[in-house]
């Protein structure tokens, strides 16, 4: 069987004299992983396409000799939708970095897939236009990777998902034809609009080789406030108070304790002498007439009702900058702890009586583990980190995880929440799906997946199993 | 024993800027603007040394338009006890800042004055020297540590060659380097308390200082963007392209 594979790759280098393929075992190692950190990779080999016409290629090449493949971006996901695991090929698209073509009228840019998202925003930044979508990971993770999960991030409540601003796709669907998405088009009404089943799609209906991402004004100056909060239920009251009176672009929070971890691990400072349980960040448009007034009224409303203890407001984008690195850093600090995570959304005026009801049933089920919140509060998105500790080996955690994970499913589905917010499903979230989706839904999905990719190529058993 | 403050009112940092398709200047329309962020630091360096004990009162005090009283605001809630606005066209020269700042000093009879060590929008990094000259008194400049002693201070500075420490007699004029401190947050609460802190407004004629430029631009033009590298295949490669432009 090894031998074989061994041929028919041979054969597919034939055919495509330009591609590239790692066989090395770190290769496998790096490739074949995403950030999850919970999976054992264990690919047979890595390509490394150039083309479009590369991609089609090798998954026409997959279907001839029923090879399995998976496609990989950033590997920033954290549900295990880029991992290799079952002896798969992996694609790799981080060749594929280039942008193509920026149409100044439609205000568009044609990217290959594997450019980084900071490329994509930098490039916006040159033409003096910008690119909203914006996350911690910005610097690695890819724009076809970003449109494969629908990546939300940081100005979601402002700017919305990945979705909003893909006006084309360029997809080799499962059984190796090449599709041509909407190409641009803002008006397009002609039936149904398979790009948008594309986004969000984790690489099990097709490989995103091109996209064409719009792009919008650049936001007026942005001013920066973090205040500290003794509950967390009032996330939500302090959000309709400040957007009562502010025009917010984020509104995100994370626990005193994913501080800690923050300050433990960078050389930032702590923004308050004084400690409180919870912290909010937002980010607003500054500048207009009344701005400064509108940030005292809603802080004095709030301090008064006794929901925020203390603010504090960027003086200048330095300060900014440093505030929202207490929030963007919390991931990597804690990621030495191999965290469990739970991505979960629920609409934002859910979100106090299931975040009590979340806070309860999690203090109830880790009693002994330390529990980092933080997250998108601002769309409904709580990012639950529930740290390793130490003496406990890593497969009685991930045991323990997953069935506490089935409790916090059952308060999802109870309040309709979502499963995965921003991660997708990929192969950790599986078993969750049923939470968030109902079971006739997730049989036309499993109907979809075979039209797209008969043969079940691409990504196999990411979603769901068949 | 007061401290005198200058701050100035200049584009933000982070902010790339562009310069207007006329060449008559930098675009600074819908531009966020902030505190020269070395004057930042001279202000977290006067309130330190206020909460230290050793200095009764922080005044800050900014040359410009009335928008630069958002800046005052900024520095009232930092803690400085009052603020003065000497109104002058934001542009104003080196040497008729130095002027106005010694009549200032002299006003309210500063002992130090902690400066900036230079705007980060004309980069001009003369006055706390000009304004020493004026006064016949002792400057530190580039200090990243300030330590003062009854009628003295001792002052690190940051020069070529590493650090150097010298003491000066007060009155001094200190300039602030970028390592002397990392400002502090401010506190919501204190920007309101802030609002009730007095800010005067002068003009120049009041302090007997001419405004007019001795300079005129002529033209702005943005920096040439930088050549892309090259790559090259292997050291022969490098080594003769090292050779072609005459570096080895």
């Amino acid at each position: 069987m090894t031998t074989d594979k061994n041929n028919q790759l041979e054969i597919l280098c034939g055919k495509c004299p330009q591609l590239e393929m790692l066989r090395a075992s770190s290769d496998l190692q790096f490739y074949g992983q995403d950030a999850s950190k919970h999976l054992t990779p264990n690919p047979t080999a890595i390509l490394l396409p150039n083309r479009t016409e590369e991609v089609q290629q090798i998954v026409q090449w997959a279907n001839e000799h029923d090879i399995k493949l998976v496609p990989s971006g950033g590997r920033t996901g954290l549900s295990g939708g880029a991992v290799a695991a079952q002896a798969e090929v992996v694609i790799s698209l981080e060749k594929m970095n280039h942008i193509i073509g920026f149409n100044t009228t439609d205000r568009t840019v044609t990217c290959q897939a594997g450019v980084v998202t900071a490329k994509l925003q930098e490039y916006a930044c040159a033409q003096q236009l910008y690119y909203p979508v914006d996350f911690a990971s910005s610097g690695s993770s890819q724009i076809g990777g970003n449109i494969a999960t629908n990546a939300g991030g940081i100005r979601v409540l402002r700017y919305g998902l990945t979705r909003d601003w893909v006006s084309g796709l360029t997809v080799i669907t499962g059984s190796g034809e090449r599709l041509d998405l909407n190409q641009g088009l803002i008006k397009n009404a002609t039936g149904y609009d398979l790009r948008h089943l594309m986004i969000g799609s984790e690489g099990t209906l097709g490989i995103i080789t091109e996209a064409k991402m719009q792009l919008t004004e650049p936001p007026v100056p942005q001013g920066v406030t973090l205040c500290a909060l003794d509950n967390f239920a009032d996330c939500l009251t302090i959000l309709r108070t400040f957007r009562h009176r502010l025009r917010l672009s984020a509104f995100e929070f994370f626990s005193d304790k994913a501080l800690n971890h923050v300050l433990q691990h960078n050389d930032l400072e702590a923004p308050f002498q004084q400690r409180s349980p919870y912290y909010l960040l937002a980010e607003y448009d500054y500048g207009s007439p009344g701005t400064q007034e509108a940030l005292e009224q809603v802080f004095e409303e709030c301090f008064n009702q006794g929901w925020i203890s203390d603010g504090i407001v960027a003086q200048s984008e330095t300060q900014s900058q440093k505030l929202w690195q207490l929030r963007e850093r919390v991931s990597e600090s804690i990621s030495n702890k191999t965290p469990y995570k739970n991505d979960i959304s629920v609409c934002p005026s859910q979100a106090p009586i299931f975040l009590k009801e979340l806070e309860q049933l999690v203090n109830q089920a880790y009693p002994d583990y330390e529990i980092i919140w933080f997250g998108h509060i601002g769309d409904g998105n709580v990012h639950l980190n529930i740290l390793k500790p130490e003496t406990l080996s890593h497969s009685e955690f991930l045991h323990q995880c997953h069935q506490v994970s089935q409790l916090v499913g059952a308060t999802l589905h109870k309040h309709q929440g979502s499963v995965s917010a921003e991660h997708g499903v990929g192969l950790l979230k599986k078993e969750q799906l049923r939470y968030s989706r109902s079971e006739h839904e997730i049989s036309l999905m499993k109907q979809l997946k075979l039209i797209f990719d008969p043969k079940q190529i691409l990504n196999p058993g990411k979603i769901f199993d068949i | 024993m007061k401290i005198l403050v200058p701050v100035k009112r200049v584009v933000d940092y982070n902010v790339r800027i562009q310069v207007k398709s006329d060449n008559s200047g930098v675009n600074l329309d819908g531009v966020k603007m902030s505190v020269n962020p070395f004057d930042e630091i001279a202000v977290e360096e006067a309130l330190r040394i206020k909460e230290r004990g050793e200095a009764e009162e922080v005044i800050a005090v900014t040359i410009g338009d009335s928008a630069a009283q958002e800046q005052l605001r900024t520095v009232l809630a930092m803690g400085c006890d009052r603020a003065i606005l000497v109104e002058a066209p934001s542009d104003l020269e080196p040497l008729a800042v130095a002027k106005t700042l010694k009549a200032l000093v002299e006003k309210e009879d500063a002992q130090l004055v902690i400066a900036g060590k230079q705007a980060i929008d004309d980069d001009s990094g003369q006055v706390a020297q000009m304004l020493a000259a004026l006064l016949s008194c002792a400057q530190a400049t580039f200090a990243s540590k300030i330590e003062l002693a009854g009628d003295s201070a001792k002052v690190t500075r940051e020069v070529d060659a590493g650090l150097e420490t010298i003491e000066v007699d007060l009155p001094a004029v200190v300039s602030a380097d970028l390592r002397l401190n990392e400002p502090r947050y401010v506190k919501l609460p204190d920007i309101m308390k802030a609002k009730r802190k007095p800010i005067d407004t002068l003009s120049l004629a009041e302090l007997g200082v001419d405004g007019t430029n001795q300079l005129t631009v002529s033209n702005w033009s943005a920096p040439s963007a930088r050549e892309p590298g090259i790559k090259v295949e292997d050291v022969a490669g490098l080594v003769g392209k090292l050779k072609e432009k005459g570096l080895l």
